[in-house]
Formats: structure tokens, sequence, C-alpha cells
């Protein structure tokens, strides 16, 4: 055996060997991330989107390659609510549950030949693999995705005492998991970065966060959210080609056939693709987003500071650098000067974002550094510097570029007598899946074993034993 | 435990249709020696399979004392005696897949009992000594908890030594002896797509089991563009797999339609006006070399063959099994003595025809092939017509060696498919082999990827590497495609994907980007004034003379912004990092396969995944031994168990 020493993993008695299959599932507003307890990436992570073709019976889609797939008639919809709360339990049940099977489990309810081997496989001995036919149909009916493994869940820090209880009632009555825990994003994003007590902020698609976390516990009235988020940016970006005179159109990919180098701001000379049933508009409205996603990684910039974008000259001096180029699915390109720096200054200042008729001014509290201001506020003047030092950055949208610089710039304004520290991890997936990161840490940690709820206790107290356990 | 050897190691890559397999690694790797069709046939027994369609066949005596000689089916069916009944008598049809269950389906293993079976088939075959350690190549769409279960089965089963899974991807890779590469593994119902960068697998971009889209969807293709000429789905499938059946790159008209008939033309007015070019991009390119063909030579051979493609096309198989067989081969029979005469009509025909064959096969509008019919062996076989009657009628229906069709494709029956064909083809010589008859297919054959599977490929593609959250690593990703699979293997195929790739994402050098990206900033660009501003090299989209405003705007920004050297937030070092964060791709290579494998160069690289494996088995068992944890033995697994399997596997 090999002789343990600071380079060699742990072996697999030390943590809670046999806690290992341990499933961690950290739904989010745009993606879906599962995996296994004790690995250091979700193996799977699936878009939260789902397709759903109006018939009779409605026809759901589910997974990357369905939801892009310009099917006649097909809308992409999102179980997520606009107050950051799972809204459709019934299909978020889904979503979530095809993250699992698709790429972790791979076993399908209803697929009875799996099912059948699995009891038969777990004789053990060589002759197993003889199965025994009979009996499936009554299997398929007991079977369940998450027989064997214990589920550790992570929830927004404004979770509803009705949305966690159904947690807990989807992971038994639905899955059959044996034991299950539900924790918040921000504490598991504290501990990804091995902080026990920090400020954690998230910007995720559709919501910005802002959660005090005190020695692995939320202070649950500091937990502050906002709709400035990636989504706003997108929607800031929308503007941008909106009111650009002309108009910039926006074609995504799929419309398009082949396309022709033209020069910057001609019209885009490319065929274009017609459909006999083409998809419905919010099909086409998810595939805008995937050339905004392009566009927010190679234009869109924050403005490092110092000072906000609208103070002073520091409009005149981003006009003055050079701008980056952009080519649209049809070919259509331009330079992008001072824009790429106004559609992400709405997240720190409320009064520089694009507004129109549909997007109203965002409010002034909603932007980042208010939010940071507020939850701060929440706590304990003394512990203040300790939260100060600890300042957690996560979530997809901080990757916009220079965003920490900027963060830093803001946070440094509000509190300059303190040490203030952001850690933001440098790997790209630790940034984005902090909160998976942390559940997987969480879950394989030996002294988590006793904060299971299991199966008999949920059956002993009911869904409201999640109150009581997880806080 | 003692040092593994190479001529000990098993590696086992099974696929949805084809389960390749070798036991021991040669000296220079070469494909797979054992190749399995993927499919097993339920037995007697529920729950128990056979490798073989087993045919339940009542005997009449006469028949029965000539099966000692000459067996009905190939030599080496055995018949099987059933203990209780005598008369009833089994035979193994070595050829039939009537019945067949297929184990794997888009890459899942959907029917684990059969699949199991398929694997101890494959492993029996092979006969391996003890002592021999397993390398199985994963498909993509298997689950970690699938990988356990695999890690059982192999250990309790076979009670091999030691045990290792490698993903289909990351083998492809170390095929092609390359850190980062995007893999296109084109299978027969699915495509995977997976990003590899520093030999690790990117995980949460992957394209898993892209449904509709392997070489299935090709045969569907064609398909439903044949099938009102009466071709049926195992007669494409053929034409697919011929070399007649092409895919031909974005914009190449298909021969016979004067304009680019896949595209639809739209040029755009405006293009013309100020190029002066007919119409722009690649399709206009290559329609300038498109010269217009009408009916040639090439038809009038067409055309007396078309008297009998009315009958050569219809399911035979039918008729058959109708009892109108004796009618079909009198006039069979006639054809071919018409035929025979045919070439005497004159040297004219002849020539015209040899013309006709010396074009290549994308400019050409008719091509023939021939078709080895099944459906129409087994319907034979099916009606109990005894050894004698058998043969005669095969002898009757079959146009295949005894007939001299056009040249040009009877060499191709031949033509480096996959060994697996050319073990069929080889089984097909023998005269119980399927019957064959010559169809000929019109330009359909060029539309295989008709029904958008090309597109729908170029876009799982851009999604992979879009996902790669890296965004500096993906113009390498870019760069070194790999498409493989044998679902790939279709003529045209991969320059056919790589053009409609190249046609939909790539970002042309913007002409406002020239003075931002392409010259490191920091050198002093000419001065804005647009006076001594060099030609733009505006590349393929024709150059306009006047100095464009955009240019002008891009160079005079740098004056002010040079300015202001002493912000430190606005350092030049600051922005080249972000330069990295320009768009991708701006080029799309494919990788060239490695040319130190002789073998493999012959039957082309399709099956790389297989490779890479033997590479992975030299290194993981033979050289590194175990060191490296490549591999898990069987102490680890009885140690730590199934779930053990994860920390072991590549």
């Amino acid at each position: 055996m090999n002789i343990s020493n600071s380079t060699t993993a742990p072996n697999a008695g030390e943590y809670a060997g046999d806690e290992v299959s341990a499933i961690v599932l950290d739904p989010g507003y745009s993606t879906t991330r599962a995996g296994f307890a004790g690995e250091d990436v979700p193996k799977s992570v699936c878009p939260s989107f789902y397709g759903h073709i109006d018939s009779d019976p409605p026809h759901y889609l589910f997974g990357e390659n369905a939801i892009h797939d310009p099917l006649g008639n097909l809308q992409i919809k999102n179980p997520w609510g606009s107050d950051g709360i799972v809204e459709d339990w019934d299909t978020a049940t889904k979503v979530w549950e095809y993250a699992i099977t698709s790429r972790l489990t791979g076993n399908r309810p209803g697929d009875p030949t799996k099912n059948g081997l699995n009891d038969g496989n777990a004789n053990g001995n060589g002759e197993a693999m003889d199965v025994d036919m009979e009996g499936l149909e009554n299997l398929e009916n007991m079977e369940k995705p998450l027989e064997d493994s214990p589920l550790l869940m992570t929830e927004p820090g404004w979770n509803s005492v009705k949305a966690r209880e159904k947690y807990i009632e989807i992971a038994m009555e639905e899955w059959g998991t044996p034991a299950f825990y539900v924790q918040k994003t921000g504490v598991l994003a504290a501990f990804a970065s091995g902080k026990a007590s920090g400020i954690v902020i998230d910007v995720g698609a559709s919501h910005t966060s802002v959660t005090p976390v005190l020695d692995g516990m939320v202070l649950k009235k500091g937990v502050q959210k906002s709709p400035l988020a990636g989504n706003f940016v997108s929607n800031q970006i929308r503007m941008i080609f909106k009111q650009a005179q002309p108009e910039i159109p926006l074609t995504p990919h799929y419309l398009v056939k082949t396309k022709t180098p033209v020069d910057a701001g001609a019209p885009a000379q490319a065929t274009y693709k017609t459909y006999d049933i083409p998809p419905l508009d919010s099909f086409r409205y998810n595939e805008e987003e995937r050339v905004l996603t392009e566009f927010k990684e190679s234009v869109v910039e924050v403005w490092p500071g110092p000072g906000r974008f609208t103070n002073g000259t520091n409009e005149e001096i981003a006009k003055s650098l050079p701008g980056r180029p952009f080519e649209m699915p049809d070919g259509w390109n331009q330079l992008f000067g001072s824009e790429r720096y106004r559609v992400s200054e709405g997240l720190f200042d409320a009064g520089a974002a694009l507004q129109d008729a549909d997007n109203p001014r965002p409010k002034d509290e909603h932007t980042i550094p208010r939010l940071v201001q507020a939850a701060v506020q929440q706590v304990d003047a003394d512990q203040r510097p300790l939260l100060l030092q600890n300042i957690v950055v996560t979530g997809g949208s901080t990757l916009l570029y220079k965003f920490n610089d900027r963060l830093n710039y803001e946070i440094n304004t509000l509190y300059p007598s303190t040490r203030n520290k952001l850690i933001a991890p440098g790997p790209l997936v630790e940034r984005k899946y902090a909160a998976w990161i942390g559940g997987s840490i969480l879950a394989s940690l030996g002294s988590f074993h006793q904060l299971w709820i299991s199966r008999k206790e949920y059956e002993e107290h009911g869904t409201n034993i999640v109150e009581k356990r997880c806080r | 435990m003692p040092p593994f050897k190479d001529e000990q190691i098993i590696i086992i890559a099974p696929g949805s249709e084809t389960t390749v397999a070798q036991l021991g690694l040669p000296e220079s790797f070469t494909p797979a020696r054992l190749r399995v069709r993927s499919r097993m046939f339920p037995a007697e027994k529920e729950g128990e399979w056979e490798p073989y369609k087993v045919r339940r066949r009542q005997e009449n005596p006469a028949a029965k004392a000539g099966d000692a000689q000459n067996g009905v089916s190939e030599g080496a069916a055995k018949t099987i005696v059933d203990g209780e009944e005598d008369e009833i008598q089994y035979e193994e049809d070595r050829v039939s897949e009537e019945g067949a269950v297929w184990p794997l389906q888009e890459g899942k293993i959907v029917n684990w009992s059969c699949f199991f079976a398929l694997i101890t088939h494959v492993y029996n075959t092979m006969n391996p000594p003890f002592h021999t350690p397993i390398l199985l190549i994963a498909q993509p769409a298997w689950t970690p908890r699938e990988h356990e279960k695999l890690t059982q089965f192999f250990f309790e089963k076979f009670k091999t030594p030691a045990f290792s899974v490698m993903d289909a991807a990351l083998a492809t890779s170390w095929a092609y002896g390359v850190h980062t590469s995007t893999v296109i593994d084109v299978g027969k119902d699915k495509v995977d797509i997976t990003a590899i960068s520093e030999f690790i697998p990117h995980t949460q971009g992957r394209i898993v089991a892209l449904p509709g889209c392997g070489g299935e969807a090709l045969t569907q293709g064609l398909l439903s563009k044949l099938k009102s000429k009466g071709l049926n789905r195992a007669m494409c499938e053929q034409l697919k797999k011929n070399a007649i059946c092409e895919m031909l790159p974005v914009g190449v008209p298909i021969p016979g339609t004067s304009d680019s008939g896949d595209l639809d033309a739209i040029t755009n007015p405006a293009a013309a006006a100020s190029t002066g070019a007919l119409g722009s991009g690649p399709a206009a390119a290559s329609a300038i070399g498109n010269i217009p063909r009408g009916p040639g030579a090439d038809t009038e051979v067409g055309d007396d063959l078309n008297a009998e493609d009315n009958e050569g096309v219809l399911d035979v198989a039918s008729i058959v099994a109708g009892g109108r067989m004796e009618e079909y081969i009198a006039k069979i029979d006639k054809q071919k003595q018409e035929k025979a005469t045919a070439p005497k009509k004159g040297a004219g025909a002849l020539a015209a025809q040899a013309k006709a064959v010396k074009l290549p096969n994308s400019k050409r509008e008719k091509a023939t092939f021939m078709y080895e019919d099944h459906a129409l062996l087994d319907t034979l076989k099916g009606m109990n017509l005894g050894t004698k009657g058998m043969a005669d009628a095969q002898a009757a229906l079959d146009e295949g060696p005894q007939k001299k069709g056009p040249e040009v494709t009877d060499g191709a029956d031949g033509e480096p498919k996959s060994a697996v064909e050319a073990l069929e083809a080889g089984s097909a010589t023998s005269r119980t082999g399927p019957i064959r008859r010559e169809i000929e297919v019109g330009p359909e054959r060029f539309q295989a990827g008709s029904g958008g599977v090309l597109e729908k490929i170029a876009d799982a593609v851009h999604r992979t590497i879009s996902s790669v959250s890296e965004v500096n690593k993906r113009s390498e990703l870019w760069d070194s495609l790999i498409i493989c699979g044998n679902g790939s293997r279709v003529k045209g195929f991969k320059d056919a994907l790589l053009s409609t790739i190249q046609a939909r994402y790539i970002i042309s050098p913007s002409s406002a980007t020239i003075f931002t990206s392409e010259i490191p900033s920091n050198i002093s660009t000419p001065t804005g004034t647009g006076a001594n501003t060099p030609q733009p090299q505006l590349g393929p989209h024709g150059g306009s003379s006047q100095v464009n405003p955009l240019l002008l705007a891009a160079t005079t920004a740098q004056n002010p912004h040079l300015m202001h050297p002493g912000n430190p937030l606005m350092g030049l070092s600051t922005h080249n990092s972000h330069s990295s964060h320009g768009q991708t791709p701006t080029s799309i290579k494919l990788v060239k396969p490695p040319e130190y494998f002789p073998e493999w160069k012959d039957v082309g690289f399709d099956e790389s995944a297989f490779l890479g494996a033997q590479v992975a088995a030299k290194v993981i068992f033979v050289v590194d031994q175990g060191q490296s944890k490549g591999y898990m033995t069987r102490p680890d697994y009885n140690d730590q168990g199934p779930t053990g399997i994860h920390d072991y596997s590549l």
C-alpha cells in the first residue's frame, strides 16, 4: 500500500467512505449542477431550461441537445420564478432528475431491463448476469432514481419555507433518497474557498445575492438579493443593439446557413435557413442568449475604476480606448467602443443603466455596492472587519472582464478603513461551481454524517423536519 | 503480481453497431482483429442470448441426408439436435439479423443482460489465457454508475486481474497524440463531441449522444430521397457504404442541377455591385468552376439499365414470398441475355461508357452499385426450399459476379471499408452468400445529409467549444478537430462537415480589427490621418478603395490612449490579456492523423479510439505497471468495491 504523505490522496475510509456515493445537486437559473460528493467538479452540468411542445399530451424535452434543436413549435421555458424561487415544481423535478440520471446514475425510471439487472447484480456472484425477467413489472413501479444515494441540495438564501419543504418532499417521495440535507449556496461557496466566515457575493444569471456567513451559519436577515445579474446585462446588450443607428440585427446561429465576410458595419450577407414549422419565440430568445453570452465573453468589460463610468471624464477616456470587434452569426460585424462598458455599468450604478419602456431604471438599492452595504449593516460592528477580509466572489457573471477590479474599487470606497480582501478563485470552474464544490466538500466530510435527515425521520416528522434540521 | 505483457492485454471497444476487440498488442499497432456486430439473439429461454440467429427448422428426411455433406447455411453452421424431438433441428444462421437485439442504442446500454452476453461472447471468442488485464473503451454516454456496474461485471465474471475504463474521446486524442483537441465521434445513431484540453476532457460541456446525427441518419436521409424510387432501407444502407455515395462540401453543386441546387442562391445583389463578383462566398467561388452538364453519354448507358431498373429495385423478397418467383426468374434471365448482347450493339456505346467512367463520381449524374439482398435470402431460407432449390434460386436471382456490370462500381465493393465489410464481402463470395443485384441511383446519392445532419453537428461543435470557460483555450480547440467514428466513413463526410462548420462559424478578420488585434497594441500604428495607412488587407471580401471610416476611428482612438500612459489600470499589459478574449474561431482545422501506423493508414483512422486504447494499454499496463493508478487490480477491487473504479480509470 501507499505510504501516505501530504501528496497522496486520503484513503477512502478517512472520509466517510460509505457516503461517497452521496449526490450533490446545485440547481440554478441557468444551469443545474449535479455530481458525486467528494469530486472536485460536478460531472453533470445541464441547462435548467427545458423544451415544451404544446400538444396532447404535452411533450417535454430536457437537456442540452434537445433545447437547441429547432423543432417546430418548440418553446423554451424555465421552472424558476422571477423571485429566485422555483415556480413550476413539476418540471423542476424533471429537470433536476434529468441532470442526475443522464450523466450520473443512468437509472432511467421506466426502463425495466436496467432496473431488473440492478437486482440481479446485487447478488454479487458470477451468475448474477442471468437476470430473471419475472417481477420486472413490479420493480418498474418501485424503482426510483436515487434509491441508494443520499442527496445534498443547495438553495438560495431567500428560499421560502414552503419551497424547502417541497425540496425534501421531491427527494424523499419522488426520488426515494435514503437521506437528505439542504444547505444555502452562500455557506457552501464560502466552504469552497475554505472560509467559515465571510461575505459571499454571488452574481448568477437571474439574481445577484450577497450573503453574510458567520461560522458556517448564514445571517438570514443580512441576505440581500437583486435582479441585477447576468440576464440584466444581456438585456442591456439587447438595448444597445436596439438603440444603435441603424439597429443591430441579432440573428441567432440556427437561422444562418452560411455567412460571408462583410466590412464592419455593412449589412450581413448570409444565406438563411427557413423552417416549415419554426420554433416559437422563446426558442429564438434562448438562442439569442447564446450570442449574447459570446458577446459578454469577448466584448463586454466592466469599467475598472477609479470612479464610476459616468463620472467626470471617464466616459471620454473609455471612448478613446481601442474598441473590441464582434461578429454576429450572420457575419455582421462592428467595433464596440465605450458601449461595452456601459452595458455592465448598471450592476454598480443604477443611474448609468440603459432604460426603455420594458426595462425601467433599476433600483439604487439593487446595485452590488448597495447590496454589500446593506448586508454588512446587518452584522455586528465588531464582526464586520472579519467579514470584509473574506469577500468570496462567485457566480458565472463575475467572469465579466475586470469585474473584480471594479468590485474591489467599490468596496474600498465604501469601507476605506478596513482591510478588505476579495477571494475570487482563479480557476474558472471553481468560480462558476463554487456552491456545488462546497457541497461536495461538506457531504464528503465524516462529521457531516450526523446531519443527514434520514428517511425514517422524514416519515416520522413530515416535511416540516427540514426547517428544524437545516438552518 | 507478475507484470503484464503485451500479448496478454485485452482491449474491448463496444459500439452501437460494431464491437471491436483484440487480445494482445502487436509490435506495430493494427486495427482490431476481432469485429463483432453488436447484437445478440434471444435464446429459447428468456434472458439468455445467442450470438447467431438460431433457426428452428422442420427437416424432411431427404434434406437431412444431404445436410451432413453440405450444410444448408455456412459450412461452419452446426446443427444442434434438440434432446426431446429428433425432427426439430436448429441451425445457426450467421448472416441473418432477423430478430436481433442491439443492446447499445445511441451509445447507451439499454439492455444490460444482452450487453453482458455480448461482452461474454466477445471475450470467449478471443479465448484468453488467465492473467489478462482488460481495458474497456467507454462510450461517453455511460454514467459513472454504469462504469461501476461494468467494473463489477468484469471482475466477477471474468476474474480479470486488472481492469480499466477509458473514455472513447480521450482514447481518440491519444491515438492522434495531441493534448488538446475537439473529438467529433460520429456513431450509428448519435454523435459525441468532446473538447479535450491538456488530456483532460471537459465533461461539463461535452455533447453526449446527440441523437439523429449518426450513420443511421444518413441512411434515412438517402431513404427519404430514394423512397419514391422504390429503394428500401437496406438498399440505402448499402448505398451509403458504397463509394458512389458522397457528401459534397458546402457550395459544391450536385451534378445534374445546373445551378448549385442545395444553396438557395441568395447571393447578395449589394455584394455583386460592390465587388464586381457574381456572388459572394464559397458558393460563388465554386460556381465558377461549375461547368454546366447536360444529359450526356452516360445517360445512354443508364437508359437501357433503366428498363431493368424498374424491376430491379422492386422488393424482390415480397415477389418471391408471394410465390411468383418462377415468373420473376424468367424475366431476369431474359434481361440477362439482352444485357449480354447489348455491348455488341456498337463500339460507340462502349466508348461513351468508358468516358463516363473517367469522370469523378461527384461529377456524374448517375451511378450504380451492387446491392446484397439479405432480405431476399432470408425469405428464401424461410421457404424451406431444401438445399437444391435454394442454390438454384440463388443462382437465378444473383446478378453479382457472373455479370460484368459497369466496372466502376464493381471495384467499389472491395473498397477499403471497415474490416467488417471486408469480412462480410469475403463471406459473400461464397455461393451461399447474399444475392446481389445492381441498382442505379441518380443525384440523390449526394443528399445523404439532407436531413440537416451536418448543420446539427456543426452547431453542437460550436456549443461544445463555447462551453469551455477558458476562453483562451478555444481557438486551439477549433484548430484541432478530429472527426472519427464509423458514421463518418461516408465519402466526403469529413470535408463536408468541415466546410459546413467553416461556413457558419468562422470569424473573418474584421476590417475594424486589424489595428487592435492583429498588431500588438504597443507597437505604434500609422498615424491616424489615414494618409500613410497601409492598404488594409481585407482578404476575402475584396478591398474597397476608400479608407474605411472605422479604420480611421480605430487608429485615431489609439492616440489619446497613448497619451495616458500613467494610468496603471489602462496599461497595455492588461489590454493584451484581454485580447485573448477575442471571438473564436478565426480558423478551423482538422488534426492530421498520425503517420507512423502503417496498418491503420490503409483502413483509415475512423476507429482511432481503438488505436488510442492500444497506446494507452501499453502505457498503463506495461510501461507504468499501475504506479500512477492507471488500472484497478483485483486486490483493489476486493478492498474498495466497484465504486473504486473512479480512482483508477483514465
